[in-house]
């Protein structure tokens, strides 16, 4: 018996050590990737941001409103922020390599998986900077020709602006990303449809009296007689 | 529909003129109403004061459709050619002068004037509403008999009249170029032939705010060259009739667009110059026989207010800490007794210069976001000139004159170095 048992554990052990022995090559392999990934990134960043700093990206990027656009000052410069991005970017690519290597079906299918994604996630993150900047640009413009034109609620309306835009960026990208299509199309659907309805029958009942004298204010309003005086 | 530059006809035309010493140019856009009596003025003016020189109109219309093109050839006859030009790109709005493609048509007719040999040119505005016979012997006499090569229109008017050149574009353009022009923007100037060729050389035609900012950049092309200036008394001016209101913020960003856009493409000249000098003036005065126009006080105090509440955000961009503390002060003023610092003003002008320059935000929103600003500024003007003849008015801008001098340095030093003084 005693026998018996020395010889289960022996092979027990041995399945254990043949495993162990097939696993830890793709273990070193993964552990070796990382950290070479990890040197790359650091090198990009570091030869990126000279690089950037020596096209004076900072420059062009405050000259093109680009640092404006984004609506607050930012504690690292442009070119800090996109090294950082692509360091970011580059570690989580060579960490998806990496589970390649270990040999594990479901790993190694999850990571290439990502990488038949990529393309459609950097489009989604372009269409998603992009309908950012365009909201906060977009809001800001409301924000001023609201209040040149004296509207007490200029700055409601520069965040109906803003958010409308965010909201239509933030259901373009889902849609391109392939997330909850349906429910997207759906919610969208009911969300605009009952904005809509509630804004008609909030006008068309309650307020119509106010929206009656807005308009007339807008075209006879008496105060505004400083419209004659020549300003240039 | 745009016409296609110089075609046979204005060739034609321009022939049969032959040589002509004086050149009157009109640009006109649905001008019918005003058209008549201002060509009918000038007629009488030239045929009065130089009865024998040879002179000719050019009318540069940008497609009027009221006939205005027709009353002018009833009443200048012979002596009027028609200059086409290419109006280019369709504008997405009205200029605040109310005249589409106006840095072509002038151009145009600088350059038939050079071709018609003229040795003083005169552009008159036809939509002037008081136009005499005088005005246009003002703005051509120097030239012709004293040698000056540029004749600036100096009008007499009312406190709460021209606002934005009083406030803005006279003292900054004194303050960067060393010379005294009253009213740089104006629609109506003389020039000579020498100046006329020196203009058609320049490239400012065609670039962006060519069409709202042309008649600010002949004048600072002329103060900048070596030519003579001067000014002349044209008396009160009577604005000229648009065919549709530029809202005040529209008018601003135009106006104010154009002078920073100068500031940049001249930036190595104006940084030399250290003071200002007065240039010599044509014509008597004439006193003022009209009431003011009317000015809601209340209405621009109320628009400074609602701006510094949902646009201070906006203006800590470009105006230091002190100055927003400032504002926040004389918002809490009454009404009666908001009173706006020269200092502050200058230093709020040159902030939002140099905020422009460096691009701090799209130049639309910086323009359009010095609305309420201006707005207070006028209030505060307006409030302190009440009761006040056209002597003590004229001495009050001279203070805010040799303020914008006196603060120039403040211009320059954040030109130089953004970074230290942000």
């Amino acid at each position: 018996m005693w026998a018996q048992i020395d010889r289960i554990l022996r092979e027990a052990t041995n399945q254990i050590a043949d495993q162990v022995a097939n696993f830890l090559p793709g273990l070193l392999v993964a552990l070796l990737l990382v950290l070479a990934t990890v040197i790359v990134a650091v090198l990009v960043r570091v030869l990126l941001v000279r690089a950037l700093r020596g096209l004076e990206f900072d420059q062009w990027a405050e000259q093109t409103g680009l640092v404006a656009l984004i609506g607050r000052p930012v504690a690292t410069s442009p070119s800090n922020s996109l090294a950082q991005v692509v360091y970011w970017t580059i570690l989580l690519m060579g960490l998806l390599v990496s589970l390649t290597a270990l040999n594990a079906t479901i790993p190694s299918q999850f990571a290439l998986s990502v990488f038949e994604y990529l393309p459609n996630l950097l489009a989604a993150l372009m269409i998603f900077v992009v309908g950012t900047i365009a909201a906060r640009f977009l809001a800001r413009s409301a924000l001023i020709g609201a209040v040149n034109m004296g509207m007490q609620s200029a700055r409601l309306l520069s965040l109906g602006v803003k958010w409308l835009v965010q909201l239509v960026a933030v259901a373009m990208t889902l849609d391109h990303l392939g997330i909850g299509r349906n429910v997207l199309l759906l919610a969208f659907g009911i969300l605009f449809g009952g904005i809509v309805l509630a804004a008609a029958l909030a006008v068309g009942l309650g307020a119509r009296d106010a929206v009656k004298e807005a308009l007339a204010r807008q075209l006879h309003d008496p105060s505004r007689d400083d419209d004659t005086v020549n300003h240039v | 529909m745009a016409s296609t530059g110089l075609n046979s006809s204005i060739e034609g035309a321009e022939a049969a003129a032959g040589r002509a010493d004086i050149v009157v140019g009109l640009t006109s856009h649905n001008h019918v109403e005003t058209i008549g009596a201002v060509l009918r003025a000038a007629r009488a003016g030239l045929t009065s004061s130089f009865g024998p020189s040879a002179t000719c109109f050019l009318l540069a219309d940008a497609g009027s459709t009221d006939g205005t093109r027709q009353i002018a050839r009833d009443v200048a006859g012979a002596a009027l050619i028609e200059v086409e030009y290419e109006r280019g790109p369709a504008f997405t709005g009205l200029p605040y002068h109310g005249e589409p493609g106006r840095a072509a048509a002038l151009r145009a007719i600088l350059q038939s004037a050079q071709r018609l040999g003229a040795r003083a040119c005169a552009i008159i505005d036809a939509g002037m509403q008081s136009a005499q016979p005088a005005r246009i012997e003002r703005l051509i006499a120097p030239v012709l008999t004293d040698g000056f090569d540029y004749v600036s229109p100096y009008y007499v008017r009312h406190a709460n009249e021209g606002a934005i050149t009083k406030a803005i574009v006279y003292p900054m353009l004194r303050a960067l170029y060393g010379v005294r022009l009253r009213q740089p923007a104006a629609s109506e100037f003389g020039c000579s032939g020498r100046l006329a060729a020196h203009y058609l050389e320049q490239d400012l035609w065609e670039t962006e705010h060519a069409s709202t900012g042309i008649d600010l950049w002949l004048a600072a092309a002329a103060v900048c060259g070596d030519f003579r200036t001067c000014e002349a008394l044209l008396g009160p001016r009577s604005g000229p009739t648009r065919g549709v209101a530029v809202d005040l913020s529209t008018t601003l960003a135009q106006v104010v667009g154009a002078l920073f856009a100068d500031l940049e493409h001249r930036v190595d000249v104006w940084q030399r110059v250290r003071a200002s000098s007065a240039i010599p003036v044509f014509g008597t005065p004439t006193p003022l026989d009209t009431e003011p126009p009317p000015l809601n006080v209340d209405a621009l105090v109320e628009s400074f207010r609602l701006g510094y509440r949902e646009l201070r955000e906006i203006w800590t961009w470009i105006l230091p800490p002190r100055t927003i503390v400032e504002l926040r002060r004389l918002t809490e003023m009454t009404p009666g007794r908001l009173r706006f610092d020269d200092r502050m003003w200058v230093g709020i002008v040159y902030d939002f210069a140099v905020g422009y320059a460096f691009r701090v935000m799209p130049h639309d929103h910086l323009l359009r976001s010095l609305t309420p600003l201006y707005s207070g500024w006028l209030a505060s003007f307006v409030l302190e000139a009440r009761g006040e003849n056209t002597e003590q008015v004229d001495e009050r801008l001279e203070q805010l004159c040799l303020a914008f001098e006196a603060e120039k340095r403040h211009l320059i030093s954040r030109w130089r170095w953004p970074e230290r003084l942000r």
